[in-house]
């Protein structure tokens, strides 16, 4: 086999100018996975290992950064498992159900003013958490696809699934990932809704998680990420009622019809 | 298109990802329903809030990281050349 040590002369020190500059993406994308500083340096050093061993694997003309993306969530994938996390179920019809009712609770304060950022003053220990509080699979494609800016067909790639597949999860975990906001926004103050008044905290309350107070509404909370620790890994099921018929055009882009 | 079908498809169409014939279907049914062009206009400023957020977490990768990347790759390297 010929290595990218073997290319060495070739290559020079191209590894390096090629996939530093991806390093703070990786590392940040790695801190959300492992929620953890440690853990996300040694995820990142075991992708640089590897895609440096297997560098004359990547083929010129595709993305460099994708491909890097996919040796770290395989990486990830290969320490997690080894964990034997149970796969955690999602009740779809209760996200929805639930959606509905908190976006028509709160959409109205919301669209009043256009100008202002949505929720400027949300913490952001509330914004971690509403990102955690997504199974691992799900916030992975939103992240891929809202943060990194990846295409669907580009993690489809990195995540070895089906662009229907990455689609669906999109939607998703988008939908979750926008109640889960909603609910924070109306409880903690930064709207308001019908439920609750605002209320004042202070930064003390920001490290412990926060107890339902009674009455405070008849949403189902959203998941505090220490009860969410199992992940949902490749269980696959859920793309079956889900479905969107998806076309590849002349460009590559995939469209929905 | 119904109100139904909008709300399958919004995230699609932020994305830019809906079929011509979709997308002219959309833009006219938000044309005539505040609802769901309401809810659109949300759906894109929730994603906005999230990226200028998220991004603002993000952290640089430590240096000492950087050090410890270069210097395996070297090593590696090193290794492998002296076989």
């Amino acid at each position: 086999m010929k290595t990218a040590v073997a290319n060495e002369h070739e290559q020079g020190w191209d590894f390096e100018r090629a996939a530093m500059p991806y390093v703070d993406s990786l590392y940040n994308t790695a801190y959300r996975m492992t929620r953890n500083s440690e853990d996300a340096e040694d995820l990142v050093q075991e992708t640089y290992l590897k895609a440096y061993k297997y560098y004359d694997k990547f083929e010129e003309g595709t993305n460099f950064k994708a491909w890097l993306f996919k040796i770290m969530k395989n990486t990830f994938i290969n320490n997690y498992r080894k964990k034997k996390l149970t796969p955690h179920k999602i009740d779809f019809s209760e996200i929805e159900e639930s959606y509905e009712r908190v976006i028509q609770k709160n959409a109205p304060d919301l669209i009043k003013d256009p100008e202002t950022e949505i929720f400027q003053d949300m913490m952001d220990e509330d914004v971690k958490r509403a990102l955690d509080s997504l199974p691992h699979d799900y916030k992975m494609v939103v992240l891929l696809a809202d943060i990194e800016g990846f295409s669907y067909k580009e993690i489809a790639e990195i995540l070895d699934c089906p662009v229907g597949t990455v689609m669906s999860r999109l939607y998703r975990g988008r939908k979750m990932l926008e109640r889960t906001l909603l609910e924070y926004a109306r409880k903690y103050g930064y709207i308001r809704g019908e439920a609750e008044p605002a209320k004042m905290r202070s930064r003390k309350d920001e490290a412990k998680p926060r107890k339902k107070k009674d009455g405070a509404g008849d949403e189902p909370e959203a998941q505090e990420p220490e009860e969410n620790e199992e992940a949902v890994l490749f269980t696959g099921t859920e793309d079956e009622e889900f479905e969107f018929e998806v076309e590849e055009t002349e460009e590559e882009q995939f469209e929905v019809e | 298109m119904i109100c139904r079908e909008v709300k399958r498809v919004v995230y699609f169409f932020l994305d830019g990802s809906l079929g011509p014939n979709k997308k002219q279907d959309f833009d006219k049914h938000l044309k005539l329903c505040p609802d769901c062009d309401a809810r659109t206009k949300l759906h894109e400023r929730l994603r906005a809030f999230l990226k200028r957020r998220v991004t603002n977490l993000s952290s640089a990768a430590p240096d000492h990281l950087k050090t410890r990347l270069t210097r395996s790759i070297r090593a590696f390297r090193n290794e492998w050349s002296a076989r």
